[in-house]
Formats: structure tokens, C-alpha cells, sequence
């Protein structure tokens, strides 16, 4: 059951280049939480009107030194919301609504879960990556970027998981382009249904994604972003294209439906 | 001191507070349940109900601006047959005014739909939504003319037997000619603003941000327009007025009262703060213990050195 409560900030790491991770004392929402589902964070006293959506990062036990009763969010400032968010220092108290949405799906026994992210897309993933940790094959991780520096928890992701694949748009960190490159070798090596994917970034790389995934057999979780004013259904506002049962198209919510969805029911 | 919040807002309708939350910003009010005692609020008004369900606009649907956001939903709902079977019983076990806002592209739609609506046990009114900016036909085009206002409130009124509130578009000339229409036909309660029509460019695409162009534009960029619409109508029409228009807390909710409204929708707080509408009765309620205030129902219009109607 999602609750709306003040969260006081412990820290607000600054990562560099606009990342930053947000750690917040939230027992109840720690305890709440899934990975792939998101809260409705505002900073009050501010002129802006509505709160921003954001993926759970960690909670819990995700990060080895943050304490059981918090979650963190990665975000990166992208615009006034955010910038308020950078500002914020420990002892500040954001509103966090939540733990809102659906999760991601568990990996069929025996697949190996893979990670498909695009820049601050790789949010939800250390959560996930503790999540699966005894239940699962250890992830593999495509990891992709514009440059070396929109890459956060990089080394992070090194420790934990299997493999970790780099690209970057101006060839300063990793293989120079895009995700699809090393996604579609892993692909092509693999045997349909053997991976499960978990992909998160800018819709156009979560289309090639899911065109890929269904290419070559593989089940796909989608995370999805969407600009939402409420975060719990009624606004309507984050609503994405899906296959409808009738056949046809019909428009689903982001924040309720979502943000995970399995890629085939996206119709883009 | 036992204070009285208690309002009436005509057609016999007496609510337990002066306090709604608007259409569109509540679902059907059952999504709320987490957050909030139903039964503490005075009302609440449903989503726009058309005949059929409504798919609505294609994203981008909404846009923060400043002190305010856009939108442009096209009134995707589930229809009225669904709200009736799937919502409404379920509404029925919480104590407060449950309004179902009605929306039709054609007169005959929003006759439709008020005659399914008539029968139905624990509806405490209707609210003729003829203020809509977001769709092609219907909505907007009766709001902003007060001849087809007339005609539309007219066949409604004949439709049921609730209290009729008709939601009056601020996209107007001069919006006393229509609630002095809505009025005329047999309106219990005129309920006002919706939205006001804004655009926002997205100027590195050079795009408009929303998929609609235009959209509605609410929250507390428009409250002092609100107010003021409040006041002309209040000293126009004899018919309760509900004042809607970015009220986020009750010294918000007051000033509407104090201009002439008998009640308040709270609609943007809802996304912001999902209890906003329970603190806007404690902020109220507050007002009055420290003013001494006896009843809520004294503040309709109380301004001080208000011009009286």
C-alpha cells in the first residue's frame, strides 16, 4: 500500500557531471519497496507545483554502506525539478509517495537476466541486481552512454555483475556507439528464451530493444518514463500505446499499469 | 465551540463541508482510498462520464507551467454503463455527495447520459461538464456559447431528477451571461472555472509540448481569475456558486467563500498532495474557530467592505 510521508534527506552524493544519489531515511517505504517501482518525490517551499516521478535505485540492503531503513534514488538534473533536488543537503525533508507502480518480473528459472541501460536508465537496475542475488544467474549488464561521464555506479555495476558491456556515443569509455551493438552479439549467441532482458532509457532505445528482444525470443521488461502529475492513476497524464485484447490499441498509465511492462504489450 | 460546516449548494443539497474535489483530478474517487477518508470530504465529483467509453488525446497529455499545468486528456473515461456497474457501488459505502460530472459531444449525448444517471442510488448531483477545452466537439463549444448552454441545461434539467450544477467554462467574454443561462434553465448550482486554453512550446524541438497543441491550464496560476469570476457571478445569480480554481490549502478555499461561493472544488492539490482536500477542511475549520466563527455557511460572500448583491 502506497503512504505519503516526509522522508528526511542522509545524503545526497554527487557523482558528477548531473548524476547524483539521493539517500533517504523512509523505513516504511524501505520496507515496502520492490525493484522497478518508483515514488513521487516533492521538495516543499519551492515554486514548483508537481512532484517528480523516480525509480527506486537501492533500498534496504542494495548498497553495502547504507543502513536497512533507506532507499536511495540516482537522478540526474535535467531540469528545474531536479536542480532543486541537487540543492537539497542532509537533514532537508522531501515528500515521498510511494512505493508506487509495478515491478519487474522475476527471470524464468534457469535464464540469465540481462540489463539494457542507456545513461541515468541504469536506476532501477541496483536494486534488481541485490534483488535477484540467490534467486537468479548473477546479470549481465549492456551499459551504454553519450559520453564516459553519464555512466554512474559504472564500478558498481562491475562488482555486480557477471558481465558488464560499455559504449559510449564519442568513444570515450568502452566500444564507441550504441547499446544495440553488443545487446544484438548477446543475442545472436543465445538461444531463444534463454535470456530475460530488463532495459531502461530513452524511448527510442527501448524500441530498439524490444524490436530485438522479440527478434530473437527473448522475454523484455520495460521501464518506462512518462511525465505524470499524480503517480497513482488519476491524472492520466503518463499514458503509453498497448495492445488491447480486442485486438486494437488502447492507452494504458505509465504509473499504474507500469512503469514495468513486458515490451510486447507496447505498441509504438 | 461546535463549528458548523455544513453547506447548501440548492436543489435541497446539503453537503457536510464546503469542501469537493473537482472532476479530473479523482478518478472516481476509489483510487484515493489510500490516502484519504472519503467521508471526510464534502464531495466529490466523478471524471467526465460519456455515453461511451472515451479512448482519449495521444502523450504528451500534460505540461507543468509556471504556478499551474496544462492539460489535454480528451476525456478519456470509462463511460457511464461502466462507472454505474463497476464504481458507484463501491462509492456507496462512504459517507459523502458523490457528483458525476457528465460530458456529451451532442445534446442528446448528455441527455443520455443523465437519464442513466437519474435512477441510480447514491448519486448527490450532476454537474454538466460544457467547459471541456481538450475535445473536437461537445464540451467547450456549449460553454461558450449561451444559447446552446441554454439549450443543453434545458434538456438536462429534464432529464433528472438530481441537483443540476453546470460547470462554466472561463474561456468567455463575460461568463455572467452564462451562468445567468444556466440559471434561467433550471440550474441548482453553477459551478466555476474549468480550465483556461494555454499552450507551451517546447522551443529546442520547436514543437507545442502537448500532442493536443492546446490544453487547460489549472493550479494556482489561475486562482485570481477564479476569485474574480467568482465575484462577478456571485452578484449576477441567485444560485449557489462552487468556486474552483487552484486552491491548494484553505486560505485558498476562504477566498472563494468570501467572493460568493457556497463550496469549493479542490482539483490540481489532488496530484500534489493526495490528502490536500482533507487539509483544506482542517485548514477551514481552523479559520473559523479563530475568528468565532458559528458557520461555515456566514463567510458566502462576507466580504467586509464587498459590494452586496
Amino acid at each position: 500500500m502506497p503512504q505519503d510521508l516526509p522522508a528526511p534527506v542522509r545524503r545526497n552524493l554527487d557523482l558528477g557531471h548531473g548524476n547524483f544519489l539521493l539517500e533517504l531515511h523512509a523505513p516504511a517505504h524501505a520496507a515496502e519497496v520492490s525493484p522497478g517501482q518508483f515514488f513521487m518525490l516533492g521538495v516543499e517551499g519551492t515554486d514548483i507545483l508537481l512532484r517528480r516521478p523516480f525509480s527506486v535505485c537501492g533500498a534496504r540492503d542494495t548498497f553495502a554502506d547504507a543502513p536497512q531503513d533507506a532507499i536511495q534514488i540516482l537522478y540526474r538534473v535535467v531540469g528545474k525539478g531536479t536542480a532543486l533536488m541537487a540543492a537539497l543537503r542532509a537533514g532537508a525533508t522531501v515528500q515521498a509517495l510511494g512505493p508506487l507502480g509495478h515491478g519487474f518480473h522475476p527471470p524464468d528459472p534457469g535464464t540469465l537476466p540481462l540489463f539494457v541501460a542507456g545513461g541515468i536508465g541504469s536506476a532501477p537496475f541496483p536494486a534488481l541486481a541485490k534483488a535477484l542475488r540467490g534467486h537468479a544467474r548473477v546479470p549481465w549488464m549492456v551499459y551504454g552512454a553519450r559520453t564516459a561521464a553519464d555512466l554512474p555506479l559504472l564500478d558498481w555495476f562491475r562488482d555486480h555483475c557477471e558481465r558488464v558491456e560499455v559504449t559510449t556515443e564519442d568513444g570515450s569509455a568502452g566500444r564507441k556507439g550504441r547499446v544495440t551493438a553488443p545487446l544484438e552479439e548477446i543475442l545472436s549467441a543465445a538461444s531463444p528464451g534463454s535470456l530475460q532482458l530488463y532495459a531502461c532509457g530513452p524511448n527510442p532505445m527501448l524500441a530498439v530493444v524490444a524490436r530485438l528482444a522479440r527478434a530473437h525470443g527473448m522475454p523484455c521488461d520495460l521501464s518506462l518514463e512518462a511525465p505524470m502529475a499524480c503517480g497513482f492513476g488519476v491524472c492520466l497524464g503518463c499514458v503509453v500505446p498497448c495492445h488491447a485484447p480486442d485486438g486494437g490499441t488502447r492507452f494504458e498509465r505509465v504509473c499504474v499499469e507500469g512503469p514495468i511492462l513486458r515490451a510486447e504489450r507496447l505498441a509504438w | 465551540m461546535v463549528t458548523d460546516l455544513a453547506v447548501d449548494v440548492g436543489g435541497g443539497l446539503r453537503l457536510k463541508n464546503p469542501v469537493l474535489t473537482a472532476s479530473g483530478t479523482f478518478g472516481y474517487g476509489l483510487e484515493f482510498r489510500p490516502f484519504l477518508d472519503l467521508s471526510a470530504l464534502g464531495g466529490l465529483v466523478t471524471k467526465g462520464l460519456s455515453p461511451r467509453p472515451r479512448r482519449g488525446t495521444p502523450p504528451p497529455r500534460i505540461a507543468e507551467t509556471p504556478s499551474g499545468m496544462l492539460n489535454a486528456i480528451g476525456l478519456q473515461n470509462v463511460g457511464v454503463d461502466a462507472f454505474l456497474a463497476e464504481k458507484l457501488p463501491e462509492l456507496r459505502a462512504h459517507d459523502t455527495a458523490v457528483v458525476a460530472n457528465v460530458f456529451g459531444e451532442t445534446v442528446a449525448e448528455y441527455v443520455e447520459v443523465c437519464a442513466k444517471l437519474d435512477g441510480a442510488a447514491g448519486l448527490a448531483a450532476v454537474e454538466l461538464n460544457v467547459s471541456c477545452p481538450n475535445v473536437a466537439c461537445g464540451g467547450m463549444v456549449f460553454g461558450q456559447d449561451p444559447v446552446a448552454l441554454a439549450e443543453v441545461t434545458r434538456a438536462c434539467r429534464r432529464a433528472t431528477r438530481l441537483p443540476l450544477w453546470v460547470k462554466l467554462s472561463p474561456n468567455v467574454t463575460d461568463i455572467r451571461e452564462f451562468a445567468r443561462a444556466a440559471e434561467g434553465e433550471g440550474a441548482d448550482a453553477v459551478s466555476l472555472v474549468n480550465t483556461f486554453v494555454g499552450m507551451a512550446v517546447d522551443v529546442e524541438r520547436r514543437r507545442p509540448v502537448l500532442h493536443n497543441v492546446s490544453g487547460g491550464l489549472s493550479g494556482p496560476a489561475i486562482r485570481p481569475l477564479a476569485v474574480w469570476m467568482t465575484w462577478q457571478v456571485y452578484r449576477t445569480v441567485k444560485i449557489p456558486i462552487i468556486g474552483i480554481g487552484g486552491i491548494l490549502t484553505g486560505h485558498d478555499a476562504l477566498e472563494f467563500l468570501l467572493a460568493g461561493a457556497s463550496a469549493v472544488q479542490v482539483g490540481t492539490a489532488n496530484f500534489i498532495r493526495p490528502d490536500a482536500a482533507v487539509r483544506v477542511v482542517r485548514e477551514i475549520e481552523a479559520y473559523l474557530d479563530r475568528h468565532g466563527i458559528a458557520t461555515v455557511r456566514e463567510l458566502t460572500g462576507a466580504l467586509q467592505d464587498g459590494v452586496p448583491r
